[in-house]
């Protein structure tokens, strides 16, 4: 049996998702209950716990699945707004399908869709779509959006010290995803301690992150039958096991790592030993009795008053050990081991070979230790003293039922890898020269064909009869006029761009700055064609804004098309790193560690934004068009969270509000507090349009009725 | 290699608690919870159709133990509830009955689950918050210098569970023997930091309930036979005592991972035993009196012991060891080599008692915070009740040594904690935060389900068809008989209030429970400096009262909030 793999299938699965997810998404979202085949109730909002939890069958949501799993083992965040955005792009593209069967279309669409169809169709625009993501992304990103970026560092200092307000800010708004609409505040707040508990200083937080994000089990007790608000952090390790010999001692407590039994055995693997008598049977238990006593002396004699053993130790030594006054701790696990190891610098006791004489040197000092009883269990309560940068602490966890306390352990070891994503520079490169060569010679061109040819070269679209839009760009044109003066005065710094770039090619920046004079002119026609073709995707995009709304957004969009021309003149100073070539120019560029933005759909208002901008400035009508899919697809996402609001922050007034100030060029206000990263934004946005153009590609689904031959055929399935 | 199976899909369902079965099944639930609480609760019989024995029991643990619950919005209420007891014991039945309540009542008000959230947890705190201070009126500070509210505290308990089937006689006997018990475990000369002993409840079924009985020190059941082995033991002021870890039946120990060729005609049975009589010459050598072990001793190192006067007990088993070791003060001993000195404890004295058909060791320590609590009842399903009802008691009495506050039971804390939400949010909504998040008549709505959800937990004390009413002044519970006619001189009728603090000689306004509750400001029953002289208080442990009020509110409030369930079907 087979099945043709069509963006329409595509889309039914992604449509079936996103309902599922989209009750979890933001500050309202809800839980989901998840039971596991063993009778396990396990509470959710983390969105790939979801779908691993729905076990899917059809291929595609398989498919789906496995792109979101992937993207998540990466950055630990984001996977209900990969289906969520997913599903919005797949809509638009079966929207442009739809159109083109449609007679009643406008005509640049038109033959758009002509085009697509006389090429291998999706192929084509899947290739369209991997240009857009290695191309045209990473420009716009580097370009225009950086601008707007944030940082989660205080400004004050020159060196990089975490802001502790800052911190919370973003803290909170990943937690309110995450858990519970009660626990969110507390549970932030509790993360926010237990980090800044942890950090020696302000400027050494990444190596606790890495810490933290490695060890996290070991880092917490999760205690049931509690309520939440009784979590607490405990300064110290605690390990989940305990004592099986307890000796008090205080003072100075030196404790040593065994990872053997210290008892010598009759032989070791590999070896044979022989009995040849009674005797020598008994004069061997007594050596081995001997040496055991005598290696628990040596230890007592150089003040060792704990041992941390990876192995079951047999009953004689930790009966020795307890006449020694030596506590024993016994089957720790070999990650506790390895966390003990990496906070105090202790490497494993060896056995001395021939006599005990000599001095140990692999022991470390601890302040206390102590048993620990949280719910009638009984741990090991452990003060290291640490030598990384690491102040060792424990958080306890505690919740009704265990499938709460699982979920906010779960949702604290992401917020760390969160963290450790935002605080890596991303690297950003792109190709100037193909946006330059648009960029330039699109002024240029319109220049010389300006009364002419332009008609054609706007796909006709002056001929479509939109009366009153024309009329209606006629009062734009005027306020355009208003704001070219008002940006005239700015263009004064393109002297200064000129001493910037003294080799021939000054024009990596975004062009027009220096040749004002010409973008003035041709303004005027662009823009009319820019309405045009944007009014069509408007209307496809099926927006609950009003007509009227997207009257507005028009006019919005050609101001701010002549603001771009004003604001080229601020860019290159921002360049950290710029190659230029003779005939190319690829620009390596990056988003900085700890490059935030607000919470609430900003990053993709203001992605959406731009990409609309350059769809418009875009020749090649393919890559326009995949940009204005892409541009209207992202405002998915803040739909989504504003969908419960009302009057002025429904989400029509929000776009429009962001938009205004967007082209005012004032800060945009935003209605929630609360910072997200944008190097996790911009990584979700590659996955979606990797795991799209994937999607695409696939033209014939296969269903075989066989058992798998192998186990790591079924990749997929292990990543469920 | 393992054999692949594909896997089912799983059934994801939405809005679960609209469904009509979800809605059945929790009102189930509320049924069997709600009939078992209080004094005069009903009894649930438990019973397994494949076998095993058939219990009655009225108690949470046990009860909610042996259901099996099978829609996973109900099993998050139930893990939750057991969760909480195995934490406090007690109040088990209290958070099930407000969880349902509150789901059900809140449910009906129809607002959307976001306001209800963030409201119930707003009122939640206002609760916590009143029960915290000072000022609270259904509290009582725990004055140690009298047994009296700790004697109430144990009696509430043990009243409180009908299955124990136990006499108002029995019941002040139980309740002194578990007070004692407790004391017992108390150390003598406490430091800063104070480690409680142990009470080890020991069974004796088919005894009559007043033959129960607290020992001081460690019980050791022996069958007749072993018992008369014994010999006589020779008199001294304490007696010497060893106790073993390690096995004594002279099996080898770990070899390690190589191999060991034993050569022809080498006996390492016969070396392993002459190792073990070492030991007992070392033993006899060191005037040992009395040798224990976890493990199982060697016949004929028992035989030598024996024929040198020494008693051995083996088998003892984990459970014990570590009591035994605090009770002798020794180490457990894990060599067969030389004993050091330091490892032996002593006792004080050692004898042999008989109680009802069977017979015990008793180990008299010197000086010891470990005691026996002998515990008869009539049969196995009353024993059984009652021994989870002393052990609910004695953890009750240990949180109550830590948070030294007692509660008002009876519903009284429930009615008055109600009022005073009440009061908070229709006569004082300015003491309250501002919050764009619900509007004033939201408030209301969800207050008035919180309270009534309080209400019904006073509410369901009563289960022969009387009615409850409470005050106008105080909050607390009143409880009127069945048969009294509809409009009548209330105080007649009424002689105290549900806790037994207030009675009816006062001024006071009564109205029904279930009918439309006026809100007023609640006050103080009585001057505490009075409370020690009332006796027969019913009273609630502060601590898991508390907590289960906690948990009952957060599980409700994790069950509204669920937009979808998934099954994993596999």
């Amino acid at each position: 049996m087979a099945a043709a793999g069509s963006v329409k299938a595509a889309l039914q699965v992604a449509e079936v998702l996103e309902t599922i997810v989209s009750c979890c998404v933001g500050p309202e979202g809800r839980q989901v209950l998840c039971t596991k085949p063993t009778g396990e109730v396990l509470l959710s909002r983390d969105g790939g716990r979801l779908l691993e939890a729905l076990h899917l069958e059809h291929p595609l949501a398989r498919m789906m699945v496995a792109c979101v799993s992937s993207h998540l083992r990466k950055t630990g965040d984001g996977a209900k707004t990969f289906i969520i955005f997913l599903c919005h792009l797949l809509r638009g593209l079966n929207a442009v399908t739809h159109k083109e069967k449609d007679s009643f279309v406008s005509k640049n669409i038109q033959t758009h869709g002509r085009h697509w169809k006389n090429c291998c169709q999706w192929k084509f625009i899947s290739q369209a779509l991997l240009t857009f993501q290695t191309q045209i992304l990473d420009y716009v990103m580097d370009q225009h959006l950086s601008r707007h970026f944030l940082s989660i560092f205080s400004s004050s200092t020159k060196e990089r010290t975490l802001c502790r307000s800052s911190l919370e800010l973003l803290l909170e708004a990943y937690f309110c995803g995450r858990v519970g609409r009660n626990n969110h505040n507390f549970i932030s707040q509790l993360m926010c301690d237990f980090f800044f508990k942890c950090m020696p200083c302000e400027s050494e937080f990444e190596e606790v992150f890495e810490l933290v994000d490695d060890c996290f089990v070991e880092l917490n007790v999760g205690v049931t039958g509690l309520p939440v608000s009784d979590s607490r952090i405990i300064a110290g390790l605690v390990l989940h096991r305990d004592f099986s010999v307890y000796c008090p001692a205080d003072g100075d407590i030196r404790i040593v790592l065994v990872t053997e039994t210290i008892q010598p055995l009759f032989s070791t693997s590999g070896t044979e030993f022989i009995l040849n008598s009674e005797a020598q049977f008994q004069t061997s238990q007594f050596w081995i009795m001997e040496r055991t006593k005598a290696i628990m002396k040596h230890l007592q004699s150089q003040n060792i008053k704990l041992l941390l053993s990876s192995v079951k130790q047999p009953d004689l030594v930790v009966y020795y050990a307890g006449l020694n006054s030596i506590s024993v701790v016994e089957c720790l696990s070999s990650d506790e081991i390895s966390l003990i190891q990496r906070i105090t610098g202790l490497s494993p006791f060896m056995l001395p070979q021939a006599s005990s004489q000599c001095e140990i040197s692999n022991t470390a000092l601890v302040k206390f230790c102590e048993p620990l009883i949280l719910r009638s269990k009984r741990y090991v309560h452990l003060g290291l003293i640490s030598t990384c940068p690491f102040i060792p602490h424990c958080l306890v966890l505690c919740g009704p039922v265990q499938g709460l306390v699982k979920q906010h352990e779960d949702a604290l070891h992401g917020a760390f890898k969160m963290l450790r994503q935002l605080f890596k520079d991303l690297d950003l490169n792109y190709m100037t020269q193909v946006s330059d060569q648009n960029f330039i010679s699109s002024p240029i061109y319109k220049n010389t064909t300006e009364s002419s040819q332009l008609p054609e070269i706007v796909n006709g679209s002056i001929q479509r009869p939109y009366q009153g839009t024309i009329v209606k760009n006629k009062d734009e044109l005027e306020k355009i006029q208003i704001y070219v003066k008002v940006y005239s005065n700015l263009v004064v710094p393109s002297v200064e761009l000129e001493t910037h770039g003294p080799c021939s090619t000054p024009k990596v920046t975004p062009t027009d700055t220096h040749q004002t004079d010409e973008t003035l002119r041709c303004l005027s026609p662009k823009k009319t064609r820019v309405i045009d073709d944007h009014d069509p995707f408007i209307e496809s995009n099926s927006t609950n804004s009003t007509r009227e709304n997207s009257r507005i957004e028009i006019s919005y969009e050609n101001l701010q098309a002549t603001k771009i021309a004003g604001n080229g003149d601020m860019l290159p100073v921002r360049y950290k790193s710029l190659e230029m070539g003779p005939s190319q120019n690829y620009c390596f560029s990056s988003i900085p560690a700890g490059c935030v933005l607000p919470v609430g759909g900003n990053f993709e208002i203001l992605l959406h934004y731009y990409l609309l901008i350059y769809a418009k400035k875009c020749q090649q009508s393919e890559a326009a068009m995949v940009g204005m899919i892409i541009a209207n697809a992202l405002l998915g996402i803040p739909k989504i969270l504003y969908k419960s609001k009302k009057g002025i922050h429904s989400f029509p007034q929000i776009y429009i509000r962001a938009l205004h100030s967007l082209q005012t060029n004032q800060p945009m206000v935003s209605s929630q507090t609360g910072l997200e990263s944008v190097s996790g934004k911009y990584q979700l946005l590659t996955s979606v349009l990797q795991c799209l153009t994937k999607i695409l590609t696939i033209d014939l689904v296969i269903n075989i009725k066989r058992q798998p031959q192998e186990t790591y055929d079924l990749d997929s399935e292990e990543e469920l | 290699m393992s054999r692949l199976e594909a896997k089912k899909p799983s059934l994801c369902k939405s809005e679960p608690l609209t469904s009509e079965r979800v809605r059945d099944t929790l009102s189930v639930l509320k049924g069997i919870v709600t009939s078992c609480y209080g004094p005069s609760g009903r009894l649930k019989q438990l019973h397994n159709g494949l076998g095993g024995c058939v219990s009655t029991t009225s108690h949470s643990s046990a009860l909610l133990a042996n259901l099996s619950v099978t829609h996973p919005i109900l099993k998050i209420l139930t893990t939750s509830v057991q969760n909480h007891v195995s934490c406090f014991s007690d109040c088990g039945l209290f958070t099930a009955i407000l969880c349902c309540n509150l789901i059900e009542k809140v449910q009906r008000t129809g607002l959307i689950p976001t306001t209800v959230i963030k409201l119930n947890k707003h009122l939640l705190s206002l609760c916590t918050s009143y029960l915290k201070t000072e000022a609270c009126g259904c509290r009582i500070p725990v004055d140690f210098s009298s047994t009296q509210i700790l004697l109430c505290l144990v009696r509430s308990i043990l009243t409180s569970k009908p299955a124990c089937m136990l006499t108002r006689k029995e019941i002040d006997h139980i309740s002194t023997l578990i007070l004692t018990a407790f004391l017992l475990t108390i150390p003598e000369n406490a430091e800063d930091h104070i480690v409680l002993g142990k009470s080890i409840i020991v069974p004796l079924k088919g005894q009559r309930v007043i033959d129960s009985t607290v020992l001081p020190g460690i019980l050791i059941e022996m069958s007749e036979v072993q018992l008369m082995k014994i010999l006589p033991i020779k008199k001294s002021d304490s007696l010497k005592v060893a106790l073993f870890c390690a096995s004594l039946s002279g099996d080898l120990s770990d070899t390690g991972e190589g191999t060991v060729v034993i050569g022809y005609g080498v006996s390492l049975e016969n070396a392993v035993l002459d190792q073990l009589l070492n030991l007992g010459r070392q033993l006899v050598s060191d005037h040992v009196d009395l040798v224990m072990c976890q493990k199982v001793i060697h016949p004929s190192l028992k035989q030598f012991l024996s024929m040198h006067r020494i008693i051995a007990i083996d088998r003892v088993g984990v459970a014990l060891m570590e009591p035994l070791s605090t009770v002798t003060g020794t180490q457990p001993i894990g060599s067969l080599g030389s004993i050091s000195p330091s490892s032996y404890g002593s006792v004080k004295d050692l004898c042999t008692a008989k109680f009802g058909f069977k017979h015990f060791f008793h180990l008299i320590p010197n000086e010891t915070t470990v005691c026996s609590l002998l515990l008869c009842n009539r049969n196995d399903t009353a024993w059984d009740e009652l021994k989870l009802t002393c052990e609910t008691a004695l953890h009750v009495l240990q949180l109550t040594i830590k948070e030294p506050l007692v509660l008002l039971g009876g519903g009284c804390t429930e009615t008055h904690l109600a009022a005073y939400i009440r009061h908070k949010t229709f006569n004082e909504p300015e003491s309250l935060p501002k919050d764009d998040g619900y509007t004033q008549t939201e408030l209301q709505l969800i207050t008035e389900a919180f309270c009534s959800a309080l209400e019904s937990i006073a509410g369901s004390l009563e289960h022969d068809g009387g009615e409850i009413l409470t005050d106008m002044k105080y909050g607390h519970v009143w409880s009127v008989q069945a048969d009294s006619p509809s409009v009548v001189n209330w105080p007649d009728f009424l002689s105290r209030c549900g806790c037994g603090l207030c009675n009816s000689q006062e001024e006071l306004n009564w109205s029904f429970l279930r009918s439309t509750q006026h809100p007023f400001a609640p006050q103080t029953c009585l001057p505490h400096g009075a409370v020690g002289s009332a006796n027969n208080l019913t009273l609630d442990c502060f601590t898991a009262k508390l907590s289960g009020l906690q948990v009952a509110v957060e599980t409700a409030n994790l069950i509204l909030d669920l937009s979808y369930v998934i099954e994993d079907k596999n």
